[in-house]
């Protein structure tokens, strides 16, 4: 200590040096990417998804069944004519979705890490009016497929020709035209979710071109994300400054001088610094929680300083001689700094155990900020003052008695009041907390576990307003997907080839009379199949090479035995189509009766799969007729019926329903509301009619889809936050046992902040606010802050006790200048959140109004409850004898 | 005005060329023969085809049909309307399922769909040809042939081996292309290659002939592929056991048919 008094330039020269690292290993890479290969340049996410860990079982899942039904991230573009009576079906805004889906198809570019690659739309899964096909009854028995728009249409007849097509198909009906026939949405896939906001901007710029009744609205998920990332770095731009400036001005309210809240603010900046440089240069990302980081580190970074100046300038008037009242200060106030900011790290660092990779990062890397702030508080501050021109000292510490005394304040006169009442009333003090604690403990049974990224925009945003038109006129814009797969366990291949050969005899002895060669053309496959029967690894399999064997035989023999090797081909195709299990007209009737319960729970706007398929080109088959809307009895109706489905323009859109090995299939559901709380309820009431319909069909569901994967992983944070609180509360509680050297101071200094966060939780369910991420992050983190102010309360009201012998007159003297200086700081801290309610995301929001909440009440809450609890319990709590040991005697003017 | 005088320089042009001996073919005339070799050889044929669709993901899927094709000869019209009787041996469960189609030149096509499992004779309407053949990545109209007259014609390249045409729709509105290149063999007069422009300019679509056979004198494409860019899928389709002009009778290509196979001409 006394070097870096010595050496204050040096001091500040390294605190420079490393900061300019620091910030240069997180610069370069990001401006030189190409001049810094091996560091890493700042990367963004604003994937809800990682909020789950990329190997994670249902995130792993999700991405499987994505590339396996072609199923890709989507913008979704509603256009709405409100004005006109038949709303976009007429000539004039058809015309507009013609051009603007013309348009949209034309919008990729090359990809920058592999030119022969394109990243954009995806033009053939592209969804709208003139990319999708009409099927539909045409004259004479005939059946008619045609693109459903090929043209804008000339007439108005013609536009409202055009939407009665597309309502009498299921899969267009509710999803492509809206219910209400008044608006239509396009459903534009996309490479990857990173082009989205490309896509979206493109989009936006061509609709600037138009003009007309109608709205646009533009929303999807990768949308959202990309917007979030947007906002994100405009509340790191303006709510991070306006945090510094709030700060600095109540600084200045308590301290009126500028030379000495100037280092702080350093402190606090280079502690930024420290963090995201380190962040950025370890390859993590900024993300909605890491984002957060500089909010949060700078006003628990300027906390020690407060302290250290405000007791040097106390002193300083005294003696006047600086260096030895530094050295002096910094005795004083080293452990209760170190403590403080101990349990503060362990706060932050327990979300570490929680199963959320942004989550841990956060967590992590603000008890690495928090590490860095004490350390250069405690070397860099002292540094400081002693680089302060000694004609700025002047007067300095007078003026500030001046203030203080000259200003019986009305704070100072509260203080006095409400240490008086606890003390004369300590009863009702612990009285009213105890019924405070009932009702909270009620609140908190009350609480709705929810969250929706969607509702993370504030309610004007574009994207809310698109989010709940779209909802209005359609089936719901949050899509889930309910997969089924056939669940068949795999047979052994020497009993399937058995099977097989039997199957084989017969068959072919049906042929022998018709085909000469058959005889031979059987010899040849038993003895394949007795071979491939022991060497192939499974039925399928099994199969599969025996088909490549015949078809090597077609090839190579004579053409007089070809048509027996057919028959050979067919048999092996039946054979693996009795696997086929989603041709089975049961098994689609069944797939049916799952999506009329979703329906049924009022959640789920619309389902689309492929049983609505196969029953929609059915219905077309048979005159299109309602009562031929129904899946055929048997799976060769079903096959060619689907076959028929695959003369379109898009065959492969039944790729997206059902594998082509008919082995998986997946149901989209669309749903009204992406509450968590409502996807939870539909995947519950979904397992309970499976439970009370059992059918022995061999299939097993699993949800995916990204309104799916929100549930999961708040399931895990909920759970993961509650182990991380528990395991701060123990953690900090072992360390408050450990500095007071007592068990019973250690209970007692936890008190308050846990009647504070009780409190809190129980107001959240009461007023019915979503426990939502932010809220669930806040617990464990308000814990590590919340626990200093017992700290300095308790160790000054021990030294206080010791000195005046009486509990009584020691609380006077508590409720002047300590419990002053924890109101002060709980007042910067609180008040440092605030600006996040300036932010334009509402977990931003919340996180700042609560954290104030907490820290306001955890102030009051600890000069409120403790000196009563020490009123009542003070013959216990201070017979000790071992009151005066030296770690506690060091506490002394923990607080200012 | 300008453009009654290009057209007559146009016409002057070919002219002068058709005049000249051994000079240079008109676009017209090489895809006319072009036409000619891919889709009218003989009289009549049949092919068992096999089609072998793989999906971006390798996922393959096979098709497996007996194609007959007759040409209907009227007067005063070389390459005129045609009939094809498709009869779908595989998948098992498509087994006995037939499309039948009397392809016009000039108008619209007829269409049957015969589907045994529901015992249904359907014709087809459609309102253009470009949607898929039983969910490959040809197209209807690459089974059964483009009209000619339906895009213009300009001879861009003539290699050592190959003529390079380019071909525009004459009515952009009802086809996805924006136009198409095809490289045909000077000697035999078959297309080797077909690739088709979007908008943006940009290859999406891709036909090449793998194999060429002569059968019975005809240069014969016995295996090609048509490879889907936006979709990433492929097909392969495979021509075994051609034989051209066995006198397949008119009266196949009737709606009777369809629930009666002709078994001794499938074969």
């Amino acid at each position: 200590m006394k070097r870096i008094v010595d050496h204050p330039k040096i001091v500040t020269a390294l605190m420079a040096l490393t900061t300019l690292s620091f910030i240069l290993v997180a610069v370069l890479p990001s401006i030189w990417p190409e001049l810094f290969p091996m560091l890493h340049p700042i990367h963004v996410d604003t994937d809800p998804e990682n909020m789950l860990p990329k190997d994670e079982a249902t995130r792993v899942f999700h991405n499987e069944m994505k590339e396996k039904m072609s199923l890709n991230d989507m913008i979704v573009l509603g256009i709405v004519n409100e004005t006109h009576p038949e709303g976009v079906f007429n000539t004039a805004s058809l015309e507009k979705v013609f051009e603007l889906t013309e348009y949209a198809k034309t919008l990729r570019w090359p990809d920058p890490e592999d030119p022969n690659k394109q990243l954009g739309v995806i033009e053939v899964d592209l969804l709208a009016p003139s990319t999708v096909d009409n099927m539909e009854q045409g004259g004479l028995g005939s059946v008619t497929f045609e693109w459903l728009m090929q043209r804008p249409p000339a007439t108005d007849a013609e536009a409202l020709a055009i939407r009665e097509k597309a309502q009498r198909i299921p899969f267009l009906n509710g999803t492509l035209i809206s219910e209400d026939g008044k608006a239509v949405a396009l459903y534009i896939p996309l490479t990857s979710k990173e082009v989205s906001h490309q896509v979206a901007t493109a989009l936006e710029e061509k609709i600037a071109t138009f003009s007309g009744e109608e709205a646009y609205h533009i929303t999807g998920l990768p949308v959202a994300e990309d917007t979030f990332g947007g906002e994100m770095f405009v509340q790191m731009a303006i709510s991070a400054p306006i945090a510094m400036l709030v700060i600095f001005l109540l600084m200045y309210l308590f301290f009126r001088r500028v030379v000495l809240i100037i280092s702080p603010m350093i402190v606090a900046m280079v502690s930024v610094f420290w963090t995201m440089g380190l962040l950025i240069a370890t390859g993590n990302t900024i993300h909605i929680m890491s984002s957060m980081i500089p909010i949060f580190i700078m006003p628990i970074a300027v906390l020690d300083a407060i302290h250290i100046l405000s007791e040097f300038f106390d002193r300083y008037e005294e003696t006047k001689r600086r260096k030895e009242i530094i050295l002096e200060v910094m005795q004083t106030l080293f452990k209760p700094m170190f403590f403080t900011t101990l349990t503060t790290m362990a706060g932050f660092g327990s979300l570490a155990f929680t199963p959320i990779p942004p989550v841990k990062v956060f967590g992590l890397f603000i008890a690495f900020g928090v590490g860095a702030a004490w350390f250069w508080t405690i070397t860099f501050v002292p540094a400081s003052i002693m680089l302060i021109p000694k004609r700025m000292l002047k007067n300095f510490g007078l003026k500030q008695e001046k203030k203080q005394t000259s200003r019986p304040s009305k704070m100072t006169s509260f203080l006095n009041a409400m240490g008086q009442m606890t003390n004369q009333h300590p009863k009702r003090v612990i009285g009213a907390t105890v019924i405070l604690t009932a009702i909270a403990v009620y609140g908190i049974f009350q609480i709705r576990i929810n969250d929706n990224p969607i509702k993370w925009f504030n309610p004007s945003h574009p994207i809310r307003i698109a989010d709940k038109v779209l909802n209005e006129h359609f089936g719901g814009t949050y899509m889930a997907y309910l997969s089924l797969e056939h669940d068949s366990g795999q047979e052994e291949s020497n009993q399937y080839a058995e099977r097989f050969l039997n199957d084989l005899k017969t068959h072919s002895d049906e042929q022998e009379g018709l085909l000469p060669m058959m005889a031979e053309v059987k010899d040849k496959t038993i003895r394949e199949v007795k071979r491939l029967g022991d060497t192939a690894k499974s039925d399928l399999a099994f199969l599969d090479q025996l088909e490549t064997f015949v078809n090597e035989k077609l090839d190579t023999d004579p053409i007089e035995s070809a048509e027996a090797w057919e028959e050979v081909l067919l048999l092996i195709d039946l054979t693996r189509q009795k696997k086929q299990i989603f041709k089975q007209p049961e098994v689609l009737v069944y797939m049916s009766n799952l999506q009329d319960h979703l329906l049924s729970t009022g959640i789920v706007g619309k389902s689309n799969s492929l049983a609505d398929v196969v029953k929609t080109v059915h219905r077309e088959l048979f005159l299109g007729e309602e009562t031929a809307y129904l899946i055929p009895d048997t799976a060769s109706a079903v096959a060619q019926t689907l076959i028929t489905y695959q003369n379109s323009h898009r065959p492969q859109d039944l790729w997206h329903f059902v594998t082509p090995d008919y082995q998986t299939s997946s149901i989209w559901v669309q749903l009204k509301s992406g509450d968590n709380i409502d996807m939870a309820k539909v995947v519950e009431s979904l397992d309970q009619f499976i439970k009370t319909h059992p059918s022995d069909l061999p299939l097993k569901h699993r949800w995916f889809g990204l309104t799916y994967i929100n549930v999961v992983w708040q399931e895990k944070m909920v759970s993961g936050m509650l182990n991380a609180f528990l395991g701060s509360f123990v953690i900090v509680l072992v360390m408050m046992i450990f500095l007071f050297r007592s068990i019973k101071w250690g209970v007692l200094s936890m008190i308050p902040l846990t009647v504070t966060i009780g409190l809190i939780y129980g107001v959240i369910g009461l007023i019915g606010k979503d426990y939502d991420m932010p809220v669930a992050v806040l617990s464990s983190l308000s814990l590590g802050l919340s626990v200093d102010y017992a700290i300095h309360f308790l160790a000054r009201a021990r030294i206080l006790q010791k000195e005046h012998g009486d509990w009584q007159k020691a609380n006077i003297h508590i409720f002047g200048e300590p419990v002053r200086a924890i109101v002060r700081n709980a007042i910067v801290v609180g008040f440092g959140f605030l600006p996040l309610l300036a932010a334009p995301l509402v977990p931003y929001q919340t996180v700042g109004f609560f954290i104030a909440a907490i820290l306001l009440s955890a102030g009051a809450a600890t000069i409120l409850i403790l000196p009563a609890l020490i009123t009542l319990m003070s013959s216990w709590l201070f017979s000790e004898k071992k009151i005066s040991s030296s770690p506690r005697s060091s506490l002394k003017g923990g607080a200012s | 005005m300008k453009q009654i005088v290009l057209i007559i320089i146009i016409l002057f042009m070919s002219r002068i060329s058709a005049i000249a001996v051994g000079e240079p073919l008109t676009a017209e005339a090489i895809i006319e023969k072009a036409n000619h070799t891919a889709y009218y050889q003989g009289k009549d044929g049949r092919a068992q085809v096999s089609m072998a669709i793989t999906d971006k993901q390798g996922r393959k899927r096979q098709r497996r049909f007996t194609l007959l094709r007759r040409n209907v000869m009227q007067e005063g019209a070389v390459d005129g309307d045609q009939e094809f009787y498709v009869y779908f041996h595989r998948p098992a469960d498509v087994n006995l399922t037939v499309f039948m189609v009397k392809k016009h030149v000039g108008r619209d096509d007829d269409r049957w769909l015969y589907l045994p499992a529901l015992d249904l004779v359907k014709r087809i309407a459609a309102s253009d040809e470009r949607s898929s053949f039983v969910g490959s990545d040809f197209f209807y109209e690459d089974v059964s042939g483009r009209g000619i007259a339906e895009d213009t014609h300009t001879l861009v390249e003539t290699t050592k081996n190959f003529y390079v045409l380019e071909n525009r729709p004459k009515d952009p509105s009802i086809v996805e292309f924006e136009s198409y290149k095809v490289w045909i063999h000077r000697k035999t007069f078959i297309p080797i290659k077909m690739s088709y422009l979007n908008k943006n300019k940009e290859v999406y679509r891709i036909y090449e002939a793998l194999k060429v056979e002569t059968i019975q004198g005809y240069p014969t494409v016995t295996k090609s592929r048509m490879k889907d860019e936006r979709t990433g899928s492929e097909t392969v389709i495979t021509y075994r056991n051609v034989t051209y002009d066995i006198g397949l009778p008119e009266e196949i290509f009737t709606e009777r048919y369809l629930r009666n196979p002709p078994k001794k001409y499938l074969r």
